[in-house]
């Protein structure tokens, strides 16, 4: 059951669980998955003004459950994770996939969250009001440039 | 008294209607603005907070169509392969806006007597240069001065950083012996005037919270307002109404709690950029002007301009610090930007070398070409691509085509129930011609460059930023909409100072121009106060 309060925590599970098979944790440990950040947050958040998409990707999560029935008579809550893996894979293809926008969401929360963006090497911190450090213009580039005849007309 | 006549009322606080009123102001008449947005905080802009990227996606997205604010309007767009881009505040879209602020070339007013297209503008850049002048002192521009594509010209900052990204394209130009400068920018890279410099924080598109940007909220208001200008916000008009005598004499507008009032005027100054003007004349219908007002020529709506872009992005193999510096442009190529006539277009273009994209912006286009995957693959595809992208955007002169318009749309409206603009544009042939032209060229000098790959799209779908030519300006009133100092030839008291009234479009950025030409206007309007609408 879900309201405009957000996701009940076992669909915010279930999805998180889904991101972690769109951006699964990097190999070199480097990176988390988006799930074990906790990126579906984000998407409830961006759902919140959109209840018909919210109520698609509602369907969405009892259709992982369906399927987790007729494949392990579980919930798929209950299964282990190779187990969830293979219902995220099956539902991908079906009639009840999440809408395309999730991917969106996701790689949207993802590549803002304070954890990425350091790892990313850009500090955890938003662009303002710190900003970045450049190097000095090396106008010396330009004394070629600086050799043209004047090329507009007039 | 609230219903005596105001001296000058200018309707719209953007680029144009800022730079009319502060000129205006020194003759202590009584100016009051209309805007239908309000004053933005930049405490509050996106690049304050860590979701600022997705938020162009969103409030502070491109479209005026998907912002979801109730300041903008919406604009019918179906039938044009570029889709319009404004921004409803005090500051208009130059809070938006990269703030590239190159000047017009003295070939750009000449185009039919130099290539025999389109129509020469009836003034040319010797008249406008003392206003760039006077425009690159208030909107605090940075650049270098000595660039062969131009005149001699005052230039009051450095240039903004190239950052590695600029040098590393620099020098792919200056393998092909090809034209680059660093660009004009209307951003501080010093403390100027009370604002202070640029942090590098690459937010330029989401509103600049530094003050570094010049959006003229923090410009030419203050100094407006300060000289006694009254502006204003949350007014949204209408229509300008016309007195017996067939000359303007107001305006009816909406309040913010969309209270329909009257304001009453001696003159009226529409600077509500080349949609939002012809928009409203051609809501203002009346006795005297049942086409739309000052249409007598047939012309308000015709002839819209963008400027077609393409966008190439090259991808290399070491990482460009791409994520930092001001977006819009940090050097800029005119060497295709003059007529050749070995070549199979006419006019020319320029190419704006930007940034690279941010972390949000990498997954989110490398998904959409199909070079960022999903699962397993995920981060291997995303490293190959994020600080490796060098943006790269071409901007082509668009000719005046007739069949290119803004009208009414029957169904759209505003919040308020006024009538929205539809578009409808057509590419033209030398436009395509031009834009492959260009995104040959774009591939050779990335390649130069030493980029490993690229990826073009032409025309890009979203850049209808520069809106242009929708009341031209001309000395023939069958012929034009306003005269060479922005007065309309039908109603002698009523002014147009925005975009609406540029007869070609060139192949830059017009922000500089329209400002320089309401300088020009104002200016002309001062000299002739004791005859003006002789």
């Amino acid at each position: 059951m879900s309201d405009d309060s957000g996701f009940t925590d076992e669909q915010r599970h279930a999805i998180n669980r889904v991101l972690d098979e769109i951006i699964p944790p990097s190999q070199d440990g480097r990176l988390p998955g988006a799930g074990q950040l906790g990126v579906a947050d984000y998407v409830d958040r961006a759902l919140r003004s959109m209840p018909a998409l919210r109520a698609m990707f509602v369907e969405s999560v009892s259709a992982l459950d369906t399927i987790a029935g007729r494949r392990h008579a579980r919930r798929f809550a209950e299964l282990a994770t190779h187990e969830q893996a293979a219902v995220i894979n099956e539902h991908a293809s079906s009639a009840d996939a999440f809408p395309p926008i999730l991917v969106l969401h996701a790689y949207g929360g993802y590549y803002q969250h304070a954890r990425v963006l350091e790892a990313l090497g850009l500090g955890s911190q938003p662009p303002h009001p710190t900003g970045y450090e450049m190097q000095p213009n090396d106008l010396s580039l330009l004394d070629p440039v600086r050799q043209r005849a004047p090329m507009y007309r007039t | 008294m609230a219903d005596e006549p105001v001296d000058v009322l200018i309707v719209g606080a953007g680029a144009s209607g800022a730079a009319l009123a502060w000129s205006l102001a020194e003759t202590r008449m009584n100016i009051v603005c209309l805007e239908q947005g309000g004053w933005m905080n930049p405490a509050d802009y996106p690049g304050m907070s860590g979701d600022w990227e997705a938020r162009q996606l969103g409030d502070f997205g491109l479209s005026p169509n998907t912002r979801g604010r109730r300041e903008d309007y919406p604009v019918n767009d179906s039938n044009s392969p570029i889709a319009a881009s404004m921004f409803n505040a005090v500051g208009g879209s130059t809070i938006m806006y990269a703030a590239h602020f190159p000047r017009f070339h003295p070939s750009d007013f000449r185009v039919r007597t130099l290539d025999g297209v389109a129509d020469d503008w009836p003034l040319d850049y010797r008249r406008l240069a003392p206003f760039y002048d006077v425009n690159a002192r208030m909107m605090g521009v940075s650049g270098l001065a000595g660039d062969p594509a131009y005149p001699p010209k005052e230039v009051p900052l450095p240039p903004v950083a190239l950052g590695k990204l600029g040098e590393t394209l620099a020098r792919g130009f200056n393998r092909l012996g090809w034209h680059w400068w660093p660009s004009d920018s209307a951003i501080t890279t010093q403390e100027y005037e009370g604002r202070a410099p640029c942090i590098n924080a690459g937010t330029c598109l989401v509103g600049c919270a530094q003050g570094a940007k010049a959006s003229t909220d923090i410009t030419y208001w203050p100094a407006a307002l300060r000289q006694g200008v009254t502006l204003e916000t949350h007014c949204r008009v209408r229509e300008i109404t016309v007195g017996d005598n067939g000359m303007a004499d107001g305006v009816v507008y909406y309040d913010a709690e969309g209270v329909e009032r009257k304001r009453r005027a001696h003159v009226v100054v529409l600077a509500c950029n080349g949609i939002g003007t012809p928009r409203l004349l051609l809501n203002s219908t009346s006795r005297h002007f049942p086409d739309g007002l000052a249409n007598r020529s047939g012309l308000v709506g015709k002839n819209l301009m963008f400027h077609p872009y393409a966008m190439v992005t090259g991808i290399f193999d070491e990482p460009l610090e791409g994520y930092k510096g001001p977006t819009g442009c940090c050097i800029m190529s005119q060497e295709f930007y003059e007529t050749d006539a070995a070549r199979d277009f006419l006019r020319g273009y320029s190419f704006e070398i930007l940034r690279g994209f941010g972390p949000v912006s990498t997954a989110l286009w490398g998904m959409s070409m199909g070079r960022v995957a999903s699962g397993a693959e995920h981060h291997r595809s995303y490293a190959e691509l994020f600080d490796r992208t060098a943006g790269m955007v071409v901007i082509c002169e668009d000719l005046p085509d007739a069949g290119n318009s803004v009208t009414l749309d029957p169904h759209l409206t505003d919040a308020d129930g006024i009538p929205a603009p539809r578009i409808t544009y057509r590419l033209s042939d030398n436009s395509s011609r031009m834009l492959a032209h260009s995104v040959a060229r774009a591939t050779e000098v990335l390649q130069a460059a030493g980029a490993k790959d690229s990826v073009s799209v032409a025309p890009l779908p979203f850049a209808g930023w520069h809106l242009m030519g929708t009341a031209r300006m001309g000395m023939d009133p069958d012929t034009s909409v306003v005269n060479e100092w922005g007065r309309c030839h039908d109603v002698r008291n009523l002014f147009i100072v925005d975009g609406s009234i540029f007869v070609t479009a060139a192949a830059v950025n017009p922000t500089n121009t329209i400002q320089a030409l309401a300088l020009h206007i104002a200016d002309t309007i001062k000299r002739n106060l004791a005859n003006l609408f002789d």
